[in-house]
């Protein structure tokens, strides 16, 4: 998980979050932060219609124009096969997006489950729980996750599913907290009182006013997991060849980087320039829910 | 202070005994016959029996589980397919030259991320801090492998600067002692292959260290802003004391500690990440040799592999729990309320520490 855990004077949920006036530091929402914004946006606007955006076939080979330099017809080159990269790269994010995405989702799911459960649980189950989660943080997750693929046999969905299966401790123990703080506030205590059922009262109550720290910590961990996810598929274990994912793209051009250099280095921006995006997005969200952050300028 | 030990010892020996739980799962899943994947592709029928037997796995999964932990902890890991040596005698050859690529990251990122934190702490929104934030914003979200293919492509391919691949250029060797090449050509007493070795070994560790350059700038950033505003700055420099000695001996001092905690951690974490490093520059080590395992299908020494380096990631942050004994004199008073408090600020220290990768 990254920076310091963002617990929020007051809670807020998403709707809350994102509709809040206030911006960065000295109450600003800057330039960088829009920008940030754009490019997170353009990010997830090119998962959904990125295959449509192509220009070429991104699965088109054509040998007689292996390995050109960027130029007019071919922006970012072509690959050993002679498949137009800048297709391949419009192609490509929404499986690393989607994948992503796939990965918060489900490790974010189990966490949250997990982290209410300890935190309403009782003593035992707490304690139990979280030893657990302090295992699972204790255990260098791309190297357990390369295991856990490898042994379920390489490809994107075995990528994903070890991924979240090491992922969810941080959320665990960030939901644990947040749902404590929450769980003792008076309006729950006066829902109780009205006698609002236990289910109703996690649900409808506790969770919602929880959980706005969460969204921003998994806006910041977009760019860790990509990194983690396309490294899996770099390393084999993720997407197979001839997918159009980022890391994949990188690893099929492994042995042309030294004599063609834009096969591995467009991939590697977008990659790159998703993670700061979504880096500069999680770090505003941040600043936006937590006040105590908005001055001394950390 | 015992206490702590204790402690921190029982963790330790908990977070073990959930490494080899996860491996012994991930031997539980492997598709198809399991037998028939210890024993290799092109095993007979009478060799895939032999390795059932041998591996128990006609047994329930309960005793199953006994009889892998006590292989385990007698060093068996089994046998790679590919090899067709132990996985612990494969890795135990390899590994030194990871350790030696670790520590040569690990140089490089207190080098550059110590000054690089002080300065934007002390510069604060000057341009020095504008460079150093760019370079944590940076080094958070480059993948480690595509920095390596890029350097590797421009520094040495295009420009010359650094030798492409391997530990020594073609022709030289030297005599295995420690299995770490820079150690055994200062062993050997060979200044000049001493130099092909650190050449071939800065390009792979820069790759390494970049993303925890930007890790550290920024916890020490962090902390360091947090000390220069603290009273003990003020009296300090009421003193009379020079601005160095007020940065580093009052500031830094005291900013050091949660920072050191990361580095510890830090070179856990880097050892796992020579998986995305190592294949790249033509390097042997346990990231290659995990690589190659996994190219081949060879999954108990993909497994082997994750056992040993997770075993040297629990005992690094052992070993760091145990080294902030001595950095903060706080946690060796045994009074209740404080031990507490640095617990949290020992948690609050792994979770600035950011990426788990």
């Amino acid at each position: 998980m990254s920076t310091t855990t963002p617990v929020p004077t007051r809670s807020a949920g998403l709707r809350n979050l994102l509709t809040r006036k206030g911006g960065n530091k000295q109450g600003h929402t800057t330039f960088v932060d829009r920008a940030a914004l754009g490019v997170a946006g353009l990010m997830v606007l090119l998962a959904l219609v990125g295959p449509y955006l192509a220009p070429m076939d991104p699965y088109a080979v054509d040998l007689a124009k292996s390995l050109t330099p960027p130029g007019s017809e071919h922006w970012m080159g072509t690959d050993a096969n002679g498949r137009d990269i800048l297709s391949r790269v419009l192609a490509g994010g929404r499986t690393t997006i989607l994948a992503t995405v796939a990965v918060i989702a489900v490790a974010t799911v189990i966490g949250t489950l997990i982290g209410t459960a300890a935190a309403l649980g009782g003593r035992i189950v707490d304690e139990i729980l979280m030893r657990i989660c302090d295992v699972g943080l204790s255990l260098p997750a791309i190297v357990v996750a390369l295991g856990l693929a490898a042994a379920m046999g390489p490809s994107l969905q075995s990528a994903v599913i070890a991924l979240a299966a090491t992922w969810w401790p941080g959320y665990a123990r960030l939901v644990r907290t947040l749902v404590r703080e929450t769980r003792d506030a008076e309006f729950v205590e006066s829902a109780r009182v009205l006698g609002v059922s236990r289910t109703r009262l996690v649900l409808r109550h506790v969770l919602p006013n929880s959980l706005s720290a969460l969204y921003v910590q998994t806006t910041l961990d977009v760019s860790a997991v990509m990194l983690v996810i396309s490294g899996l598929s770099f390393v084999g274990v993720g997407a197979q060849v001839p997918a159009s994912e980022w890391g994949a793209m990188i690893a099929a051009s492994r042995d042309t980087a030294i004599t063609a250099w834009w096969t591995v280095l467009f991939p590697g921006l977008a990659i790159a320039l998703t993670a700061i995006a979504f880096n500069l997005v999680g770090d505003w969200l941040r600043v936006r829910t937590d006040p105590t952050l908005r001055t001394g300028g950390r | 202070m015992l206490s702590f030990i204790a402690q921190r010892l029982g963790m330790m020996i908990l977070v073990l005994a959930g490494l080899i739980t996860v491996t012994f799962l991930m031997t539980q899943v492997l598709p198809g016959d399991p037998a028939r994947a210890a024993a290799g592709r092109n095993a007979t029928v009478e060799q895939v029996d032999a390795a059932r037997e041998r591996l128990g796995l006609d047994q329930p999964v309960h005793e199953q589980y006994v009889s892998y932990v006590s292989r385990v902890a007698q060093g068996d890991l089994g046998t790679s397919v590919f090899t067709q040596r132990p996985v612990i005698e494969d890795i135990a050859q390899v590994l030194p030259s990871s350790v030696e690529l670790v520590l040569a990251a690990m140089l490089i990122n207190v080098a550059v991320a110590l000054p690089l934190g002080v300065v934007s702490a002390y510069r604060r929104g000057k341009g020095a801090d504008l460079s150093a934030r760019l370079v944590a914003l940076l080094g958070a979200a480059v993948p480690v492998f595509w920095l390596g293919l890029i350097l590797q492509a421009f520094l040495s391919a295009r420009w010359g600067l650094f030798p492409l691949t391997g530990h020594l250029g073609f022709g030289s060797s030297v005599p295995t002692v420690t299995g770490m090449t820079t150690v055994d050509a200062l062993l050997a007493g060979d200044p000049s292959t001493f130099g092909e070795a650190i050449s071939h070994l800065v390009l792979p560790a820069i790759t390494l260290a970049a993303a925890y350059i930007a890790v550290v700038t920024r916890t020490l950033r962090s902390t360091m802003i947090g000390a220069l505003d603290a009273d003990y700055i003020t009296l300090a420099r009421a003193t009379g004391a020079s601005e160095w000695r007020v940065v580093i001996s009052h500031g830094l001092r005291n900013a050091l500690v949660p920072t050191s905690t990361i580095l510890g951690m830090q070179l856990g974490w880097m050892l796992g990440s020579t998986v995305l490093v190592e294949s790249i520059f033509g390097r042997v080590g346990v990231g290659a040799y995990s690589v190659t395992a996994v190219l081949q299908n060879d999954l108990y020494a993909v497994i082997g592999a994750v056992l040993v380096i997770g075993v040297v990631f629990i005992l690094a942050n052992f070993v760091v729990d145990l080294l902030q004994l001595w950095l903060n004199p706080r946690l060796r008073k045994g009074k209740r309320r404080e031990r507490a408090g640095a617990d949290e600020s020992a948690a609050e220290a792994s979770d600035l520490a950011g990426e788990r990768t």
